[in-house]
């Protein structure tokens, strides 16, 4: 992917984690909103031509950006977020490794060690948010 | 009810028995199995029963972990729905060996040249976090029981949930990567994982609601929950149809389309209706199992009488097995003040109250990282884990004959340590304080026996090939020398002779 694709993406995944999680949302409209930002992320790929990986890295770093608006345990759902990118990471990438494809060490250990320095954050200021966010943006295109 | 299915579990259970020992006789000929990878009914089963396990874990440590609430009795019935399922999920990849004289050297790993099988194997990654996950899920539910006669055991509960969290997914991904490692096009990808995952967990919802349905209760939140899943699934298949070109009707109808029923007021809100859709969940995900394993030849045309037996000895074994354990644990389900489902509603109303102005009068209470009581409960047990999966690793890489690579070392590395950890956090918990000494005494001799006696077994019988070949040299060297030797001392004992012949000869004269 270029990182032109890769930042269209990135941009399409944080339009739609600004919908999720709302306070007065329920478990259904939640839900739908997962469903369909996953259809619009595998639309998204099947455009670029890469739809078998994309569309669930792209799901993992919407979950990503959503977690910033929690207002309830956000350390704890923003480190489960970063896992979960690493889970779809992981194991994609040893499916993956099994047709040939390189295992992509520098991805996955910047992932592991975002969600590894989230569990000591502190009271997580709006500063601190944009950092997270800069950092999540800049392994996604550049790794 | 609960006798009418015992009795049900008894009926499916015998014929079923017969078509195991058909198979077993008779080989794979006798089930349905796929032309290209001779993967059939067992596995298909297999792989059902594994998602089915995850129920227990899902609901019980997942909803702990994250602070949802689910009544105790329901999660103490997920839980055992997730060993019976367990149980039976490691009597299968035994019946499709096809053989029973595989079985012992399956047990026992001993199926490559050198006596040990090949640690890159996903099959191998499979059985041992299978293992694991039974093991923790056991440990989980005796806590679970334990914690009621001993409240000080609650404390470990939620940092077990916390280990278990990850462990359902690494599980399920591991699975999957028995079908993504090979060298099918349909199975291979980066989505296999995340889709088996996603499909255990729906899966799992339909059986718990399905239980629930046979108990006579009702717990609205799994409800909802089948209702959103059923969302990502149709996503899932609607984008393999448009990657793969892979679309089976008959499960997009009976996973996807007929769970929306639960929308309909009356079918919600009708035991039979809430039954129907999950059972239609289950059937549905049975026959993707199957056109997995087999694309090209479809299902039903070629589903044989050993096929059917063999469905009917998997789900007879698990009501026999489920309700029965039920009926042992009947106490700890009935007792007074367990709320149950939406049922008893004053109860649960005002325990949720008084839980919901504790929860308000601890919003403001911040917790620094690392600091919590869960995290504290588990950092020892952590340690000692992840200081196991490093002993492991450099043994593996460095010590071991096979010599594997890194890749193929790291989806055990995980399971390592959420066992370590779990054994240890179980053993922090006090349990052995009830058990009496000479019972304990035991169990320790039991355990360092059979450690000792693996630890003989795989050193005696793990010979590299090349030993064994040089050990045929030497041995081939040994005995030409020998040879060479005793044929010098043929001429010396050949002059003794002669000797002792002259020496009779002049006596004689």
């Amino acid at each position: 992917m270029t990182p032109l694709q890769n930042a269209l993406g990135c941009l399409l995944a944080l339009g739609a984690a600004y919908y999720l999680w709302r306070p007065s949302a329920s478990l259904f409209k939640n839900a739908a909103l997962l469903a369909g930002a996953l259809a619009l992320f595998v639309g998204y790929s099947y455009g670029i031509g890469d739809e078998e990986f994309y569309p669930f890295r792209m799901f993992a770093l919407c979950l990503c950006f959503s977690t910033t608006s929690l207002r309830k345990d956000r350390r704890r759902f923003l480190c489960l977020a970063q896992i979960f990118w690493f889970w779809i990471e992981f194991f994609g990438s040893l499916s993956l490794y099994y047709r040939g494809f390189d295992f992509a060490w520098t991805r996955l250990i910047a992932i592991a060690g975002l969600a590894f320095c989230s569990a000591f954050l502190s009271r997580i200021s709006k500063g601190m948010e944009f950092c997270l966010m800069v950092f999540w943006i800049a392994v996604w295109i550049f790794f | 009810m609960s006798k009418i299915l015992r009795l049900l579990g008894l009926f499916l259970l015998l014929p079923g028995l017969v078509a195991l020992c058909a198979s077993m006789q008779v080989g794979p000929a006798s089930w349905y199995e796929g032309t290209n990878v001779f993967w059939g009914t067992p596995i298909c089963l297999f792989v059902s029963w594994i998602s089915l396990a995850h129920a227990g874990t899902l609901l019980s440590a997942v909803f702990l972990a994250l602070g949802v609430r689910l009544d105790r009795r329901t999660a103490l019935l997920a839980e055992l729905s997730t060993l019976c399922s367990l149980c039976l999920a490691v009597m299968l990849p035994l019946v499709q060996l096809g053989v029973a004289e595989k079985v012992p050297s399956a047990l026992t790993f001993m199926e490559s040249s050198d006596g040990i099988t090949h640690l890159g194997s996903p099959l191998f990654w499979d059985f041992c976090c299978i293992v694991v996950y039974g093991v923790l899920s056991f440990l989980f539910f005796h806590n679970h029981i334990s914690s009621r006669n001993n409240p000080a055991q609650v404390i470990i509960r939620k940092p077990f949930a916390w280990l278990l969290l990850p462990l359902v997914l690494w599980v399920q991904s591991v699975v999957s990567l028995d079908f993504a490692s090979t060298f099918f096009p349909e199975w291979q990808g980066a989505f296999f994982p995340i889709y088996f995952v996603v499909a255990a967990v729906y899966c799992g919802l339909a059986l718990v609601n399905s239980l629930l349905c046979a108990e006579g209760y009702r717990v609205r939140l799994l409800e909802k929950m089948t209702a959103a899943g059923s969302w990502f699934v149709c996503v899932f298949w609607i984008w393999e149809f448009l990657t793969k070109g892979i679309f089976f009707s008959g499960v997009f109808v009976f996973a996807g389309v007929l769970p929306q029923l639960l929308w309909v007021s009356a079918v919600r809100n009708s035991r039979i209706g809430r039954f129907l859709v999950s059972l239609s969940i289950l059937l549905g995900f049975f026959l993707e199992r199957l056109y997995l394993i087999s694309p090209e030849k479809g299902c039903l045309p070629f589903f044989g009488v050993v096929d059917v037996g063999l469905v009917s000895f998997t789900i007879g074994f698990f009501l026999l097995f489920y309700f029965g354990m039920r009926r042992s644990i009947g106490c700890f389900l009935d007792e007074e003040g367990t709320f149950f489902g939406d049922v008893d509603g004053s109860e649960m109303e005002a325990d949720i109250s008084a839980t919901e102005k504790f929860d308000k009068e601890n919003e403001t209470v911040y917790v620094h990282p690392f600091t919590s009581e869960e995290f504290r409960t588990i950092r020892l047990p952590l340690l000692l884990g992840i200081l196991a999966m490093l002993l492991f690793v450099l043994w593996e890489m460095n010590l071991s004959q096979s010599k594997p690579t890194l890749i193929e070392i790291l989806p055990l590395t995980f399971p390592i340590v959420a066992l370590v950890a779990g054994i240890a956090l179980w053993i922090r918990s006090g349990v052995f304080r009830e058990i009496p000494r000479r019972v304990l005494f035991v169990i320790m001799a039991f355990c360092i026996l059979m450690s000792a006696i693996s630890a003989i077994f795989f050193t005696v019988f793990s010979k590299d090939e090349s030993e064994k070949v040089n050990g045929a040299g030497v041995s081939a060297v040994s005995m030409e020398s020998r040879s060479i030797e005793i044929h010098e001392m043929l001429p010396e004992r050949n002059n003794l002779v002669d000797v002792e012949s002259e020496q009779s000869v002049g006596e004689e004269k």
